[in-house]
């Protein structure tokens, strides 16, 4: 439809998620008419993202280095590991600064409908670090879902026996929720892990 | 456009959008719903919680061109202690998947919705193991009418020298129907094993595993993935 370029980034930037047609040609003019810096800017950011970083070979966050930051970080507690599904859960946690750990990414959650199992979880990797690292204790920070919740079961299972201290993030009540809005399942987590003021 | 109530059972879902779900029910009156729940991703959505697979919920629904879009849910059994053990989530994932299978849209589903319920609540009250899965895909194949021969030659109907079973015959075969070097060879009181799952009340199955249990899923599944075309995944696991 538009010169062969433009054309072309119109057709990349729509392949990005969340972003139709409408939106690709927008941001594709956006960048013609921008600085030539700017835009250049962007691409070389795309360029570099994808040369310089990979998983850290530990926990499978996003790292610049064959280790993430967190991982390299000397002050972190070793013995305590959050288990989340993605990267991005790592953001979100560590947004709350109520945790001093390393994490464990699992690269999603079992889901026996579409087919997922332990076998393609980053859960014997896992394994690996519990006698490397002297883990104690781990925290399944799965999705409050019945893949996430089967996840934690399954964690459960396997880490119990050998001593480590399985813990679940807790369920409970939104804050600046309403309590007449609460489905019966939440509620009724949040009662029985109530805790004493 | 109309509003409606239904209710169902919730078998599956999947992200659509940023932060709303597709939720796929099997209603008793109206067969399998494909949904949109809107905004149900997010921790502030006041009826997330009640959507998520094996959930039996009372639902209005704002008719849409395609799918219609959830306005209110409100649960009628959210059978959470299934939901608390592994076994029995797993279990129940195997039922909502050979339910998701056979279901049709826009085609009352009565009996498959009764079967469905009930084997949530064998599994929520404690009962688990490979016997109340097979016993449940047989009582469904029995539902969508592929159930197997167990006590007769699915050929000839002889009721003795049963000692064959094929996926393509429909069942149990004789020595004299079975097709050459065809059907696969049954142990020992299998097939008495198969008949009492298939015939019993699912709340009346013993749980746990006896050495016939695993022949019998075995077969079992073999049966109804060859009847269904259909590979069931959550049986991998």
């Amino acid at each position: 439809m538009f010169e062969g370029p433009v054309q072309r980034l119109i057709d990349e930037l729509g392949r990005l998620p969340g972003i139709g047609q409408k939106t690709a040609q927008r941001l594709a003019f956006h960048l013609v008419t921008v600085d030539d810096a700017d835009a250049r800017r962007l691409g070389q950011a795309v360029l570099d993202m994808r040369d310089q970083v990979g998983f850290c070979s530990r926990c499978f966050n996003v790292a610049a280095a064959e280790e993430c930051a967190i991982c390299r970080d000397p002050r972190r507690d070793t013995s305590i590991v959050c288990v989340v599904e993605r990267p991005q859960d790592i953001v979100v946690v560590e947004r709350t600064q109520e945790f001093r750990g390393r994490y464990h990414v699992l690269g999603g959650a079992l889901s026996p409908i579409h087919g997922v199992g332990p076998g393609q979880l980053h859960i014997d990797e896992l394994k690996q670090r519990i006698p490397d690292e002297g883990i104690t204790e781990i925290i399944a920070a799965t999705n409050p879902t019945v893949e996430g919740d089967t996840t934690a079961m399954y964690l459960a299972r396997e880490f119990k026996p050998a001593g480590v201290k399985v813990t679940r993030l807790a369920s409970g009540l939104p804050v600046g929720g309403d309590l007449d809005y609460a489905d019966e399942l939440t509620l009724g987590r949040a009662l029985v892990g109530r805790s004493e003021l | 456009m109309a509003i409606r109530n239904d209710q169902g059972i919730v078998l599956r879902g999947y992200p659509f959008g940023d932060s709303h779900r597709i939720v796929v029910l099997l209603s008793p009156n109206n067969g399998k719903l494909r949904t949109v729940a809107k905004g149900v991703r997010k921790t502030k959505s006041r009826f997330g919680g009640r959507l998520e697979p094996f959930t039996h919920v009372d639902v209005v629904l704002y008719e849409g061109r395609n799918l219609d879009t959830i306005t209110q849910v409100s649960t009628i059994d959210n059978y959470r202690h299934l939901r608390a053990d592994l076994d029995a989530t797993l279990a129940a994932a195997t039922m909502v998947e050979v339910v998701d299978a056979v279901a049709q849209e826009a085609e009352p589903s009565q009996r498959l919705f009764l079967l469905l319920k009930r084997g949530l609540e064998t599994l929520d009250g404690g009962t688990t193991g490979p016997d109340v899965v097979t016993s449940f895909l047989l009582k469904l194949a029995t539902t969508v009418g592929i159930a197997p021969a167990l006590d007769r030659c699915a050929a000839c109907g002889r009721s003795n020298h049963l000692e064959r079973f094929s996926l393509s015959g429909g069942g149990a075969v004789c020595e004299w129907c079975r097709t050459e070097g065809g059907g696969m060879r049954l142990q020992p009181g299998l097939l008495d094993h198969l008949g009492h799952l298939a015939s019993t009340d699912l709340a009346s199955i013993t749980g746990g595993t006896n050495d016939l249990s695993g022949p019998a899923m075995g077969v079992t599944r073999r049966f109804v993935e060859y009847h269904l075309d259909r590979r069931l995944l959550s049986l991998d696991q």
